[in-house]
């Protein structure tokens, strides 16, 4: 996946001057919530979540074929908290920051909407070197769908609204040292509102 | 097989793997951690199991500066906290000892003032440490602070002594976090003469286990 993704890399900031096309960018703020990172039992069950989190969406895509459809690259940033949940309770657990890089191709889908998919990694960062983590982040693959909303705010300046989801499989170097086995899926919903600004060669 | 029957396997298979949950490893290397003392009224004996709750983490320890204890309680606290994956535990340095949970002293422990339970180790002959617990008539409260004692029996120069505080340090933090019992292995740094410079990987276990056990004994204080 390595070779498409530089190359797009490459391509997005030259403006695809060899295409007669238009490369799209885009900034979008929002919040992304996620499902357990991690189900235990000690006694009772315990369960590690991230909290709900500011997320920063940038990335841009050009257009193949001639049906509308688009290739791009978008990247995530977000960082929040997480905690543990045992009978009830809740135990802060720290920082952490996920990063996403994902390819992605899109299309059109009614009036003003457009379908996205696409297939990337997610690389967590925790802030401290401790308990789950504490042998450090970990980067996991990704999947990833959603939908995306545009409307004209200005020449070439679009408002976009996303509503994405992703999924992917969690583990850490820790959790596998102490024995456990196989990986815990991990969805993730995010909402962000931004602006795209189309750019003609 | 058609290939809309295919296709369904397929979808089955990688949504079961989708929702599936990580398998949580087995948990039974542990050992007994809870104080056995004859019952406070009529006969037989009480198991007290002790662990500090998430409201007193991080635990508040001061140390004496003695004997190389500044450098060994942060180490004998980072030790334990390995043994943790849910931050159950945790324990920093202050510098007040009136508003301290552990107080950690160089020297023989004194008589009994403080020690209605007092887990004395033996270790290696170059030093030893005992952690007193000033625990209630009924059994179900800890008066804080625990107080811990490390002292150095031999010539403060001789080649073994530091390795000695050293463990002795990190075997006595391990009976104010809650093992309060002796392992029954040597290769336990939890055993009563410990030879190892390290919790191994059955005491950070039984670490763990007690820290989501229920407790019978609460602390109070200071």
């Amino acid at each position: 996946m390595r070779k498409p993704t530089l190359l797009l890399a490459l391509l997005l900031p030259a403006g695809v001057s060899g295409l007669a096309a238009q490369t799209t960018y885009y900034a979008r703020l929002g919040a992304i919530g996620a499902s357990n990172l991690l189900r235990d039992i000690i006694v009772n069950e315990i369960t590690v979540r991230q909290s709900i989190a500011p997320m920063l969406a940038l990335g841009g895509s050009l257009p193949i074929g001639a049906r509308g459809y688009r290739a791009g690259l978008e990247g995530t940033l977000a960082s929040g908290k997480f905690h543990s949940s045992e009978r009830g309770s809740e135990t802060d657990l720290g920082t952490i920051r996920t990063a996403t890089i994902m390819l992605q191709f899109d299309g059109p889908m009614y009036r003003a909407l457009r379908w996205q998919a696409g297939l990337g990694g997610i690389q967590y960062w925790p802030k401290d070197k401790a308990g789950i983590f504490r042998e450090g982040g970990t980067f996991r693959f990704l999947a990833g769908a959603g939908i995306d909303y545009r409307r004209p705010v200005m020449p070439k300046w679009d408002l976009m609204t996303s509503l994405r989801y992703d999924w992917h499989r969690f583990s850490t170097a820790e959790l596998e040292q102490r024995g456990f086995s196989q990986t815990q899926g991990v969805s993730r919903v995010s909402l962000s509102v931004g602006l795209s600004r189309s750019v003609v060669p | 097989m058609s290939r809309p029957m295919r296709w369904s396997a397929a979808a089955l298979v990688v949504a079961a793997a989708a929702c599936s949950d990580i398998a949580t490893p087995v948990r039974d290397n542990f050992y007994e951690w809870r104080l056995v003392v004859p019952k406070a009224t009529g006969t037989g004996d009480d198991s007290l199991s002790f662990h500090w709750p998430q409201s007193r983490v991080p635990v508040r320890i001061w140390v004496e500066n003695a004997l190389s204890l500044p450098d060994n309680v942060p180490n004998a606290i980072a030790a334990w906290r390995t043994a943790f994956l849910y931050r159950e535990f945790d324990a920093t340095v202050v510098s007040d000892s009136s508003s301290a949970d552990v107080i950690v002293r160089a020297g023989t422990a004194p008589g009994t003032q403080f020690a209605r339970a007092r887990l004395h180790s033996a270790l290696l002959p170059e030093c030893s440490g005992s952690t007193d617990l000033d625990i209630s008539d009924d059994h179900s409260q800890l008066r804080l602070p625990v107080r811990v004692y490390i002292d150095a029996h031999s010539d403060p120069n001789a080649p073994d002594l530091p390795r000695c505080l050293a463990l002795t340090t990190t075997h006595e933090i391990g009976h104010s976090l809650g093992i309060w019992q002796h392992s029954v292995a040597a290769t336990d740094l939890m055993y009563f003469d410990p030879a190892v410079d390290a919790p191994s990987d059955r005491d950070l276990a039984t670490a763990e286990m007690l820290y989501h056990a229920p407790a019978n004994v609460e602390a109070v204080g200071p």
